[in-house]
């Protein structure tokens, strides 16, 4: 990746970050979407897995650290996200908009399925409805953010090859 | 090549273990360790973020609070708009629990719902049917009069026919018994095209009091009672006003437009009269027809003797200027003859003499002006 891509992403990515903390409390739906999945999506495939890990940790960790309950496993959640997404993207994503549109939404999910888990504020039937219910609208209205996002940034964004 | 791969795959393996690792161990930090790394997170990577957090759910928190203002406006405005309502239908009650404590015994209130249909538009439903003690041809009366009569009866509820309903007839008389007849509704036209424009015509909700006999006549504003003639509607309830006579080709009977005394937008709360109350006689509960009438008369004894009291002052005033009138052409008139006899009499020494007027005490200017004038003629 050059420098103007690099750039670019990292400017992409910085909006996403601010929309996170200023268009979700501004909604402030319960199944809103979640920008900084978004963001490190658009990261993970431009960069090698590793580095992708360590956005993923320091974003999730970053995020941990106004949600003292669960304070490691959202770093945990986006690690795993990132590493996954970096070294599937040869593979799966190539240019497919839907692809990267059910991606989105697994990753989104799998963060979900575990900060509830690691958390253990619900147990039981609340758990599987957080995560059947809750959780899969969260991932999918993230996922048609990322959709959009990804269609109207299509002109600036150039994936990495293979 | 190769070898570059492999170390790159395990620069990659290694820092994502270091992550996870790191992860692990975040999560399973002790707080007095925990708090610190996060408290600094916040405080450098995080901070602006917060802020941007903060201000959002400012905007969010000042558009709710201009949201929930304007709900309480409307809410306010609502109320305001409800308060005459309100005032209207708790005057209502009112006068039906007055119309109530009067009757005593042998009344059932209900809820009258209004038709909503242009058929259902003379009948209304009443929230009380056969169990409440409703029968069919029970009278339907409210505080002021004539509602109607119960046509229809089911367990929980009944139909009604309105005054202005085409069947409803009841037996009725003038307030001093001097003038009966049959009041029924105002159907001025006939056909279907006229029966379509006198169902949307305010004048269809008129009644005529029909059959008077030539000899009586009614003045405006006469309020006509059931007669209890009919053998439904008992003596002494209100049917309406007189507004005038209704010219007809009925030679030997007079008919008159009335007012129903029971305006038909305010029906809403009624009082269904039981078979035993209705034959029981309703004196003493709307009005007592004749205290009425002589309370009538009073008033307008009353109103006469003012009428008269009013005419013999003017008449007096007038009689007052009158001689007063006369009094100063007298006086004018006599000064004159005096002053001509006088000259007369000097200028011709055999001429009679005429008396002269009282002089007056006081003496005018314009008076001494013309004796003057008359002075100078004289020789």
């Amino acid at each position: 990746m050059n420098w103007g891509a690099t750039i670019r992403t990292v400017l992409l990515c910085s909006v996403l970050v601010f929309l996170h903390y200023t268009l979700r409390p501004l909604l402030a739906w319960r199944a809103s979407a979640d920008f900084l999945i978004i963001a490190l999506l658009l990261a993970a495939v431009r960069v090698r897995p590793g580095v992708a890990a360590m956005i993923g940790f320091i974003v999730g960790l970053a995020s941990d650290s106004l949600a003292l309950g669960a304070f490691g496993a959202g770093a945990l959640a986006m690690t795993l996200i990132g590493f996954s997404w970096s070294k599937l993207k040869a593979v799966f994503f190539a240019d497919h908009v839907l692809l990267n549109g059910f991606f989105l939404f697994l990753g989104k999910w799998v963060y979900e399925v575990v900060m509830n888990v690691v958390e253990r504020r619900m147990q039981g039937a609340e758990l599987l409805m957080q995560i059947l219910v809750w959780s899969s609208l969260s991932a999918f209205v993230t996922a048609v953010a990322g959709v959009l996002a990804l269609m109207a940034l299509r002109p600036v964004l150039e994936t990495r090859a293979a | 090549m190769a070898r570059a791969a492999r170390f790159t795959n395990r620069f990659d393996l290694v820092l994502f273990g270091a992550c996870i690792v790191l992860s692990l161990v975040s999560m399973v930090l002790p707080p007095n360790l925990r708090e610190p790394v996060a408290g600094s997170l916040r405080r450098s990577l995080v901070a602006p973020l917060v802020r941007l957090q903060q201000s959002a759910e400012k905007w969010r928190g000042a558009y709710l609070a201009a949201e929930r203002e304007e709900l309480r406006r409307d809410t306010l405005a609502l109320a305001a708009a409800r308060v005459p309502t309100l005032e209207s239908d708790n005057d209502r009650l009112r006068h039906l629990l007055g119309l109530g404590s009067k009757l005593q015994w042998g009344f059932i209130p209900a809820q009258a719902l209004q038709g909503r249909g242009r058929i259902d538009d003379f009948t209304i439903t009443l929230s009380a049917g056969s169990r409440a003690g409703i029968r069919e041809r029970s009278l339907v009366v409210a505080p002021e009069g004539v509602v109607g009569v119960v046509q229809t009866v089911d367990p929980t509820m009944s139909i009604a026919i309105l005054f202005a309903h085409p069947d409803f007839r009841v037996s009725a008389m003038s307030a001093d018994g001097s003038a009966f007849g049959i009041v029924q509704p105002h159907l001025a036209k006939t056909g279907a095209a006229a029966t379509q424009s006198s169902y949307l015509s305010s004048e269809r909700w008129l009644l005529e009091l029909r059959g008077v006999p030539f000899r009586s006549t009614l003045k405006p504003g006469a309020v006509v009672y059931s007669s209890g003639l009919g053998g439904i509607y008992p003596r002494g309830i209100p049917v309406g006003v007189v507004l005038g006579e209704v010219k007809t080709a009925e030679a030997w009977a007079r008919t008159y437009l009335l007012r129903p005394a029971v305006n038909p937008a305010e029906i809403s709360s009624v009082m269904v009269l039981t078979p035993q109350r209705a034959t029981s006689g309703l004196t003493n509960v709307w009005a007592e027809i004749g205290p009425v009438d002589s309370a009538t008369k009073r008033i307008v004894t009353a109103g006469d003797s003012l009428a008269r009291q009013a005419a013999s002052a003017e008449a007096a005033a007038r009689r007052a200027a009158i001689d007063s009138a006369v009094r100063v052409y007298r006086d004018s008139a006599g000064r004159d003859t005096a002053r001509v006899a006088d000259s007369i009499a000097r200028a011709i020494p055999g001429a009679p003499v005429v008396p002269r007027a009282a002089p007056r005490p006081a003496d005018s200017a314009a008076v001494r002006a013309r004796r003057d004038t008359t002075t100078r003629v004289r020789p």
